[in-house]
């Protein structure tokens, strides 16, 4: 069942005591409370080994977690299986710190990639691409095997895989690490006509200048745990 | 996209990037199919010839003296205890002179200084269908040469007992084939697939993670394996038909072969196998996904 959360929202995410541990005894992240509401932006931030990626990991179901609850729109996420689990990636969209692009394939046909498993029809797969690879400035990389391409570019491909199926929820881990200004600009100008759009937002980053003056919330994790909350008006 | 485009996309896709493996797994099954059903094709026709054979199958039990009536009431009493028979004759020495003139047709004047009784008179007894095994003929053979006045009994002895060995060594190579058949299938297609999987990890692990259900990541092996069995079987199915129509023109004309009417499978025989293969390398795919494809 959804939730609200504080502000009279309805719930995105939910987690309660969350705790993520690697063997042999490597605790990422400990007791981890949160409510994130739907058509949020929210910043996760942090020094490297905080906990930042692991979240977004529990998040979309990459990684179990030791203990603790994660909801997703009101369903258990380390409870879904098969169809159901398939389905509800289909409405995450993420852009991985390790970009996870296929370097033998076209900038275009990773783009693509997410929305075919939604079985979306060519013509809109195609003119989605073009859109999307414009706004990040990648338009002349279309038919580029992403293998050739800077860190920087790959970074943008990964950002368009991750929003071209219209997910309800993207999560982005570390959007702006290889950009420069006007290209973190491009990319966060592109985030935020996610956000208005209705998308819930979770940026995991240690950049800054991407959330200095934000008026969204901002989460500082220390060493896995929660350290403090900024920000919050909507 | 319909689910199906999408499949095809992969598999296609699939095919490309190993198509090298996909070739020698295809020339593998091809192979296989075509030594089982070559083995199986021969074996099937021996079976045939050995059951013309056997309808021709009698006994011929020679006697000392010829039987009078009441003997061979007698006689057919003996026959009869062992087990039923389908006919029973009995054979006079002049009879079998006749017979056995007559046989000799143009050449019958060899016979004008014999005496006309020199051949003994004999019991020819056909047995019931259902004792046509060779042991049971043996054991047959073995009681009528026990009846009382019983010379010898005849039917062509080392010819059914050598048929016989070859039929059984041919069924054990059949046999043979047909594990080689069921083996290579098998691990042959699983290892290709276990190949793909293994060239495809990042991007199966990826599609996962952008949402693609199990069937959309499965099915495109499964429809590999098949495809395999489809083309490779029909391929090896194919090959031994054109190596039988090629014996039958070359050896046609009076010869050994013409001893033999030799047939190919009957459409329902070939289909079967070719489904038999299918089936096998669908069973490979499958095993190598259960293993190898952690969704």
């Amino acid at each position: 069942m959804k939730t609200k959360s504080n502000n009279g929202l309805e719930t995105m995410i939910e987690l309660i005591k969350v705790s993520k541990e690697y063997p042999p005894d490597v605790v990422a992240l400990k007791d981890l409370s949160l409510s994130i509401a739907s058509g949020e932006m929210f910043f996760v931030i942090g020094m490297s080994g905080a906990g930042k990626t692991t979240l977004l990991k529990l998040l979309c179901s990459m990684e179990i977690p030791s203990s603790g609850l994660i909801e997703i729109s009101g369903k258990p996420i380390s409870q879904l299986k098969g169809h159901h689990l398939a389905r509800l990636r289909q409405k995450i969209g993420v852009a991985y710190q390790d970009f996870k692009l296929l370097n033998d394939r076209t900038t275009a046909e990773n783009v693509a990639i997410s929305m075919e498993v939604s079985y979306k029809k060519p013509q809109i797969i195609k003119k989605r691409v073009r859109d999307l690879l414009e706004q990040l400035g990648l338009a002349d990389k279309h038919d580029t095997i992403t293998g050739e391409l800077s860190r920087g570019e790959q970074q943008r491909v990964t950002l368009a895989r991750a929003i071209a199926n219209s997910p309800t929820m993207i999560l982005v881990d570390e959007p702006t690490g290889n950009l420069d200004a006007v290209t973190t600009e491009m990319v966060m100008n592109l985030l935020n006509k996610c956000n208005k759009a209705g998308a819930t937002v979770v940026i995991a980053t240690h950049d800054d200048s991407i959330y200095r003056h934000t008026s969204h919330r901002v989460m500082e994790l220390r060493k896995g745990r929660f350290h403090m909350m900024t920000g919050g008006i909507l | 996209m319909s689910f199906w485009l999408t499949v095809f996309r992969q598999v296609g896709r699939n095919i490309r990037q190993t198509w090298a493996s996909q070739l020698m797994t295809l020339l593998t099954v091809s192979l296989s199919v075509l030594i089982f059903a070559f083995f199986y094709l021969i074996y099937a026709n021996m079976l045939t010839f050995g059951e013309k054979l056997g309808d021709d199958l009698s006994l011929i039990v020679y006697l000392e003296d010829e039987p009078g009536p009441e003997l061979q009431l007698q006689l057919t009493k003996k026959i009869t205890t062992f087990d039923e028979v389908e006919k029973i004759r009995f054979i006079s020495r002049a009879e079998a002179y006749q017979r056995f003139a007559r046989q000799l047709g143009q050449n019958q004047d060899v016979l004008n200084d014999m005496p006309k009784d020199f051949l003994p008179p004999s019991i020819e007894v056909v047995p019931l269908k259902n004792l046509r095994s060779l042991n049971q003929v043996k054991l047959f053979s073995a009681y009528l040469s026990r009846l009382p006045g019983t010379l010898k009994v005849q039917y062509g002895q080392d010819w059914v007992e050598r048929f016989y060995y070859f039929t059984k060594l041919l069924s054990i190579i059949v046999l043979l084939s047909g594990t080689l058949l069921i083996l290579t299938t098998i691990f042959m297609v699983a290892y290709t697939i276990r190949l793909t999987i293994l060239g495809r990890q990042a991007e199966l692990e990826l599609l996962k993670l952008v949402g693609a259900t199990n069937n959309y990541i499965r099915t495109p092996f499964l429809l590999e394996g098949l495809l395999q069995g489809i083309i490779g079987s029909s391929l090896g199915i194919v090959s031994l038909y054109a190596l039988y129509e090629w014996i039958k023109l070359r050896f046609s004309g009076p010869g050994f072969l013409n001893l033999f009417e030799f047939s190919f499978f009957s459409p329902v025989v070939s289909i079967t196998i070719i489904c038999v293969s299918i089936l096998l390398c669908t069973l490979g795919s499958y095993s190598t996904m259960q293993k190898f494809l952690r969704i």
